[in-house]
């Protein structure tokens, strides 16, 4: 298509002559536009936030042996009491686990990978028992998953030795406070005494029943000689199905578990927020295109006048089409910035409205895609509303009007 | 090559269901350098056939040769490249564009045609703007004028492109007499002067008598052909004086 720089002036002339008009459209794109990146962006920042509370402090991706069922921190307190003894192959542990480390970190996209053995076991308080898991962690790595320094509520993280950390809920079910000592019992039924060095809430019913010692103590008191899984976080929680699939070719001895795989409901509800976010952004470019096309056919109309006299001049009928393309076009692109701009206010005012009422708060999440998705489609849309006027004008015969007045 | 135009059996006739034939089999041509001018009663035909011969309408059957070029074998796009190269129009009603100024609505067809205007063709714009006596309108858009400077403004714009052929139809139709007198004498210089044809229906009977050749058409048909030439001036003046119906003022008819 080649244009003639007389139809962008007589493009640009019907537009500033109309200005009412081409203002209320360019303002109804920009509304359009604008909820979108708002909707979008909110959805954006709605998913990645639910996401992050869901798995922020939870493993991404999870190694564990084969014949074992890697617990999620939602299982556990069942009664243990005829729990079959472990074997110890590579099987039920994982032994060499060491080498896993080793291959581990040299992987980029891994933020930390941290051993961690776990068991089911019993406070006994007089003659009371309460069930939990022992958990044994390395703590610098561990805390980069759970997080326990930022979430200790009394108390403070040394643990090493017989000095634990216990969630939350066990100590109010037990009533057990930092600087008690008290009786835990594994599954084969010997225990030993540990001291309350402080208690922690993670902010789940599951994390917070549990019993934190080093790895080292755990696996002795648990009986363990590997350990029982290794947990890993990773940059871009996304990715992580992907690294999953990777590792899976890499090691066959062991099972590999991404949070995907494990949170397959959240997965498939976010996917249904998605196509119902996708159906508003439609109905929206559905309308902004209706909108436009039905303004320029009006604008087509009025100016049917001077169009026939640019064609008894000698416009042709492509170029006539061109003046009511390059008028969508630019209608839906001023339009379009315009919306960009309103929809990053709509987002900052929500942020900060949501801030400052003391509400939740989530960042919204602001990305090119974001904004520039909406306005691409827009400035499309509206071209493709001005196919309707276009055709229109390339019809038009000169004579009508000659002949009409 | 003397003749400009040529009509060879030129019909026309409008509607599908109901046919009404509005022009039958016009022979004619008009020869290079002459002030053609079409009379005839209202509905005869005149605008129709002036539109046919300015490749703004297509005839039912027949044939126009242009500068010894058939159009008929044109498509849309060269008819119209051709008449913005060719031809131009100049209306009853002035049809200038209201969103452009004066100077732009004269530099139009060019910018059609050629793209933005170089410095000679907006001299040139000028130049035609002063000619016809409306340089100090070139910055006012089409609203802000007299009917007569507007009629001056298309006479501008028609004659941008240096025509071939200008074709006007009654383009003082609008005008008061004085006004009209004016304006029809710096039509006929400023032809002149560039050397086009001007081909006009008009209804006033003092203009007809001015050209050099008048057709009348009556019913569709050719009625009457004068020529100054070979009639002289006054014969043909002294002809024009029967033709009472044609004119307004003498018939009351427009
Ligand atoms: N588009 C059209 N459809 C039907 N009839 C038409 C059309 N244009 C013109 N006519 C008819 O053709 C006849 C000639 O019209 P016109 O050429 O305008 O006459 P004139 O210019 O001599 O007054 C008139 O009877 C008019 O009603
Ligand atoms: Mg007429």
């Amino acid at each position: 298509m080649k244009f003639n720089t007389y139809e962008f002036m007589v493009a640009y002339r019907f537009l500033v002559n109309g200005r009412s008009q081409t203002a209320l459209i360019i303002l109804g794109i920009a509304v359009g536009v604008a909820v979108q990146v708002f909707l979008i962006s909110l959805m954006d920042g709605l998913q990645r936030n639910l996401i992050q509370r869901t798995i922020g402090s939870s493993p991404h991706i999870t190694i564990a042996p084969p014949l074992s069922s890697p617990q999620p921190l939602g299982i556990g307190g069942d009664a243990i009491d005829d729990y079959p003894k472990p074997l110890k192959t590579e099987e039920s542990e994982i032994l060499s686990w060491q080498r896993y480390g080793d291959y581990l970190d040299g992987i980029k996209e891994i933020t930390v990978a941290a051993p961690m053995v776990n068991g089911n076991c019993y406070i006994e308080k007089g003659r009371s028992s309460f069930p939990v898991i022992v958990k044994g962690i390395t703590l610098p790595e561990a805390d980069v998953i759970y997080k326990f320094k930022k979430n200790i509520i009394n108390g403070d993280l040394r643990s090493g030795g017989n000095n634990v950390l216990i969630g939350v809920a066990s100590s109010e079910k037990s009533g057990l406070q930092v600087g008690d000592t008290f009786y835990l019992r594994n599954q084969k039924g010997t225990g030993d005494y540990f001291f309350i060095q402080g208690i922690f809430d993670l902010g789940s019913s599951a994390a917070n029943n549990m019993v934190v010692m080093s790895l080292d103590r755990a696996r002795t008191f648990l009986d363990i000689t590997g350990i029982s899984a290794i947990e890993i976080q990773v940059h871009d929680v996304f990715a992580a199905d992907g690294l999953a699939k990777e590792l899976r070719g890499s090691f066959s001895q062991v099972k590999v578990e991404s949070w995907q795989e494990r949170n397959k409901e959240l997965l498939s509800g976010l996917r249904a927020q998605d196509t119902s976010s996708f159906m508003i952004q439609f109905f929206v470019l559905l309308s902004i295109t209706l909108g436009i096309a039905s303004v320029l056919a009006i604008i087509a109309i009025q100016k049917s006048r001077q169009l026939g006299i640019l064609k008894a001049m000698g416009t042709n009928d492509k170029s006539a089409a061109r003046i009511f393309i390059i008028q969508g076009f630019s209608m839906g692109f001023a339009g379009a910035l315009v919306g960009i701009l309103l929809g990053l206010g709509m987002t900052e005012l929500f942020m900060f409205g949501t801030k400052s009422s003391g509400g939740p708060t989530y960042e919204l999440k602001i990305t090119l895609t974001n904004i520039l998705l909406p306005a691409v489609l827009a400035a499309a849309s509206a071209s493709v509303a001005a196919l309707v006027p276009a055709r229109r004008a390339a019809g038009l015969n000169p004579m009508e009007v000659i002949r009409n007045g | 090559m003397d003749d400009i135009i040529v009509l060879d059996k030129i019909n026309k006739s409008y509607g599908d269901e109901v046919v009404v034939q509005v022009l039958f089999d016009i022979d004619l041509s008009i020869k290079s350098g002459q002030f053609t001018a079409f009379i005839g009663p209202s509905g005869s035909g005149k605008s129709t056939l002036l539109n046919i011969i300015g490749l703004l309408e297509a005839p039912t059957s027949g044939n126009v040769i242009m500068e010894g070029q058939d159009i008929s074998g044109l498509d849309k796009n060269e008819l119209a490249s051709y008449r913005n190269e060719k031809i131009g129009f100049i209306f009853q009603f002035h049809y200038l564009l209201p969103e452009f100024t004066a100077l732009e609505n004269i530099l139009i067809p060019y910018w059609i045609g050629k793209g933005k205007p170089p410095k000679e063709v907006v001299g040139r714009a000028m130049y035609l703007m002063e000619r016809i006596g409306i340089e100090q309108s070139g910055g006012k858009y089409p609203n802000q004028l007299s009917g007569g400077q507007q009629q001056r403004v298309a006479i501008a714009r028609s004659l941008i492109n240096r025509p071939k052929i200008i074709f006007a139809d009654e383009p003082t139709g609008n005008l008061d007499s004085k006004t009209s007198d004016i304006v029809m004498e710096l039509l006929k210089e400023i032809v002149r002067e560039d050397k086009t044809n001007l081909v006009m229906v008009t209804h006033d009977r003092d203009i007809a008598a001015g050209a050099d050749r008048v057709i009348e058409i009556v019913d569709g048909r050719i009625n009457c052909d004068f020529t100054v030439d070979r009639m002289g001036r006054e014969e043909v003046r002294r002809e024009l004086e029967h033709l009472a119906c044609t004119f307004s003022g003498a018939a009351g008819e427009s």
